[in-house]
């Protein structure tokens, strides 16, 4: 039995598994404008020299991410993929734009953190299955603990 | 952990003495009334009470000095940090306030041997003792010949001197010994410090410097030895720094050229990766090095270690650059552009990052968490603390009548200025620090204005000024001591102000826009330069003309007893213009705000780069609260600690940056060889 969804949510966090996820996502649909691949930032809360002297603001960290976006969909055959960057804690703005999407699917790598890093970072998958209202494929990493 | 516990205990300990010695009010709450009636009745020139009263009330003083030792000395409470900022910095004080009987007593040998039994052995191979006696029952007829003084300060020295004896880096002393008017004179001090250095020097100090302070009338006269040692980490930053100079072929002299240039702007190219201009980076990293080190920070180097101090300022502040280019061209190396173009850079990625290149990689995630640490730490005292204690003082100096509402207003200052850096970290309104660090370059203008003013007009002292300051950086000047400790003194305090070798401000260059890191380093070369070469020069020969370092003027004396440097730049000023040190007030504030901004960055960004950035909201208040406290400090405490925490951050540092030199060694000459070819397009 092949798995058909139609509206297909991807975090996109730039790491390493981000491709992976995005090609995942595309096997999840038959057409990539069905996929959508969306970006989470934290509000700007920095008193960075960027920041205090130079052009950085919430505006251009959005522009500088949709940049990203669109070079991440093209490179992973997901040209027409619709994209988004949102501001917020990364976890529930993810599940809540599925929610507005009636997204049937969230795929989201998982970093495979353990130890201190994963009791400091936390896991947005974690978030992300507690709070989604739709399936959700985690994909592991494959030297994750 | 055991040892960071013994040597927290110490801590512990000492804190406790300087805090009875600060609060004279908090020891005799705990007496009885009867006893704090007969503590009042030690004041010079009452001799009413009986002299067993005052034995007896000197023993019961004692005894609760001793209750306190004990109390806190057997309080261990692990906090791993204190061990490596207190072993590394190499120093230790302990300061006494007893009465006259005291030192005669028994108890007082059994309470030096008492705190120095909670020192342990690698807490007293790097300590360096001080001991403060203020000697109450003394009036000022009384007369009282050197021998005596001399032999009182041998015997109270001796058992400390004695459990010293192994101790690796016992170095200079100071000594300020307060007499009444009539001993006063330049024979005798001659007589003592030759007296004193021929008891200490030869064995177990390597300098020692000694003077004499007069007796105001109804002042208890007082014995003041300070050894501050040659802290081991000033060493590190000043071979560091020669190595880094030999290293980069002195890319300090040869790079200054091209730095100005593209500072200027003219290799500016809008497109490449990064946040900043070249000239903006330098602004920002500027923000956190011109503060209250080049006012404050200077006057206490001349006022501790003499004028020779400034010679040695000038050479550290040159030497400097070359460590700041290393650094900084590292931070550029290793730093982190997000996907939403925001740059991550610093020390700690350096480190961590550089020293996994080279096979390195435990050492270097070690060395980067440490550097964070300490970071933090250098963030609230010589980022926060130290700037709002010294700017503070500048405000009391330049406007006498809130210096007479003595720590009130101290406190009030500090909750507004609390509130100021809140409502910026905390409650994101940044145009204000936007606006606090854009001022920076202007300010730095006035301030050179206003000491260039001063210098104009005493054209004629500038020469002999010049020629003092050389001159007794190479030969011992009555009062201050051998050359080493006015060497230490100047080196101390540059490296303070202008944190080359600390890292930190590799945090800030990151942000430059520019393909080539060799070129932000070589930005970064002109920091030292204009905050060590120029601004702090300029205070030092206001300071050196106006006669303010010297300890024996009796308008001066106290600032420099106190460690008020801000006071005594201000004083300074004041002797020359009467309305100068309004100005210098304003500007010191902005100063110092601007650098607690800078500085509750980098301590954010390290906060960031250990536990994560979603906590960063927890230093921040931490930051805030420093703010408060720093106003209502001891300047002596904050000093310290300051140069313990910021000065803690070179080990790591340099450390990690000496072993990467190689790389940056290649790169620059890379990026040379490409700028002679006339590669670089100049649009």
């Amino acid at each position: 039995m092949t798995l058909s969804f139609t509206n297909v949510v991807v975090p996109v966090d730039f790491s390493g598994e981000s491709p992976q996820a995005i090609r995942a996502g595309l096997d999840a649909v038959d057409d990539a404008s069905k996929l959508h691949l969306i970006h989470v930032l934290l509000p700007l809360d920095s008193l960075s020299p960027g920041v205090l002297l130079g052009d950085t603001s919430d505006e251009s960290r959005k522009n500088r991410v949709e940049e990203n976006l669109t070079k991440i969909a093209e490179d992973n055959s997901a040209a027409t993929a619709r994209r988004a960057v949102l501001f917020g804690s990364p976890g529930l703005e993810v599940t809540d734009y599925a929610r507005h999407q009636s997204a049937d699917l969230i795929v989201i790598p998982s970093h495979g953190y353990h130890g201190m890093k994963r009791l400091v970072l936390g896991s947005v998958a974690e978030r992300v299955i507690r709070h989604a209202t739709c399936s959700v494929l985690v994909l592991r990493r494959s030297d994750a603990e | 952990m055991k040892r960071s516990r013994s040597s927290f205990a110490a801590l512990v300990t000492l804190a406790v003495a300087a805090v009875l010695v600060a609060l004279p009010p908090v020891c005799s709450a705990q007496h009885t009334p009867t006893e704090v009636e007969s503590s009042d009745d030690l004041n010079p020139g009452d001799e009413t009470k009986p002299e067993s009263d005052f034995r007896k009330s000197a023993a019961n003083t004692l005894r609760e000095f001793e209750k306190q030792v004990d109390k806190y000395s057997g309080q261990a409470v692990g906090f791993i940090a204190s061990l490596f900022f207190y072993e590394f910095a190499g120093h230790s004080e302990f300061t006494m306030k007893l009465e006259e009987a005291a030192f005669d007593s028994p108890q007082f040998s059994s309470l030096i041997s008492s705190v120095d039994a909670s020192l342990s052995d690698d807490t007293r191979k790097t300590a360096v003792w001080s001991v403060k006696f203020v000697r109450s029952r003394l009036s000022e007829d009384d007369a009282v010949s050197f021998d005596a003084e001399i032999a009182a300060i041998r015997d109270a020295i001796q058992p400390l001197m004695d459990n010293a004896s192994s101790a690796v880096n016992l170095g200079e002393a100071d000594f300020t010994i307060t007499l009444a008017k009539g001993d006063l004179n330049q024979p005798v001090a001659s007589v003592v410090a030759d007296a004193l250095r021929s008891e200490f020097c030869s064995s177990k100090l390597r300098s020692l410097s000694v003077s004499l302070k007069e007796l105001e009338p109804g002042e208890a006269r007082t014995f003041h030895a300070v050894n501050s040692g040659i802290p081991i980490v000033v060493a590190w930053l000043v071979v560091g720094a020669v190595f880094f100079t030999l290293r980069m072929g002195f890319i300090n002299i040869r790079g200054f050229t091209h730095a100005i240039r593209v500072t200027a702007g003219r290799y500016d190219n809008p497109d490449d990766e990064g946040e900043v201009t070249h000239f903006q980076a330098l602004t920002a990293a500027l923000s956190a090095t011109v503060g209250l080190g080049n006012i404050a920070g200077v006057a206490i180097a001349i006022g501790v270690g003499g004028p020779g101090a400034t010679f040695w300022m000038i050479i550290a502040g040159i030497l400097g650059m070359s460590s700041k280019f290393v650094e900084c061209t590292l931070g550029q190396m290793y730093r982190q552009v997000r996907p939403d173009g925001q740059v991550m850079g610093g020390a700690m990625y350096y480190l961590s990052n550089g020293l996994r290149e080279l096979g390195l990689g435990p050492l270097g995630r070690v060395l980067g968490i440490l550097f964070a640490l300490m970071c933090i730490f250098a963030s609230l005292g010589g980022g926060n603390a130290f700037q709002v204690n010294q700017s503070i003082n500048a405000v009391q100096q330049a406007f006498p009548q809130l210096e007479a509402m003595g720590i009130t207003v101290r406190f009030a200052i500090g909750v507004a200025m609390a509130f100021l850096v809140a409502v910026v970290i905390i409650g994101g309104i940044r145009r204000i620090a936007s606006t606090a660090e854009k001022i920076v370059p202007l300010m730095c203008g006035v301030y050179v204005l206003l000491c260039a003013y001063i210098l104009i007009m005493n054209l004629s002292a500038v020469p002999d000024a010049c020629s003092l300051i050389v001159k007794s950086a190479f030969t011992p000047q009555a009062g201050y001591g051998a050359i080493l400790g006015v060497l230490v003194q100047g080196f101390k305090r540059a490296a303070f102000s202008n944190e080359a070798g600390v890292g930190s401000a590799a945090i800030a260059h990151s942000a430059a826009k520019t393909d080539y890191p060799v070129r932000e380093g070589i930005v970064a070369l002109l920091e030292p330069f204009i905050d060590t070469v120029v601004v702090c020069t300029m205070t030092s020969l206001v300071i050196v003309i106006t006669g303010a370092w010297d300890i024996n003027n009796e308008a001066y004396s106290a600032l420099i007893s106190d460690r008020n440097g801000a006071g005594l730049t201000v004083e300074a000023m004041r002797s020359q213009i009467q309305w100068f040190p309004y100005v210098l007030a304003v500007a010191v504030m902005l100063f110092a705000y601007s650098t607690m901004i800078s500085w509750s960055y980098y301590g954010e960004r390290c906060w960031a780069y250990l536990f994560g950035d979603h906590s960063s909201m927890v230093y921040k208040i931490i930051f805030v609260v420093f703010v408060v406290l720093g106003s209502v400090m001891s300047a002596t405490n904050v000093l310290d600690l300051s140069d313990l925490m910021i000065l803690g951050m070179a080990f790591p540092n340099v450390l990690g940056v000496a072993l990467l030199s190689g790389k940056v060694r290649r790169a620059l000459d890379d990026y040379w060889q490409k700028l002679k070819s006339g590669e670089f397009h100049q649009p």
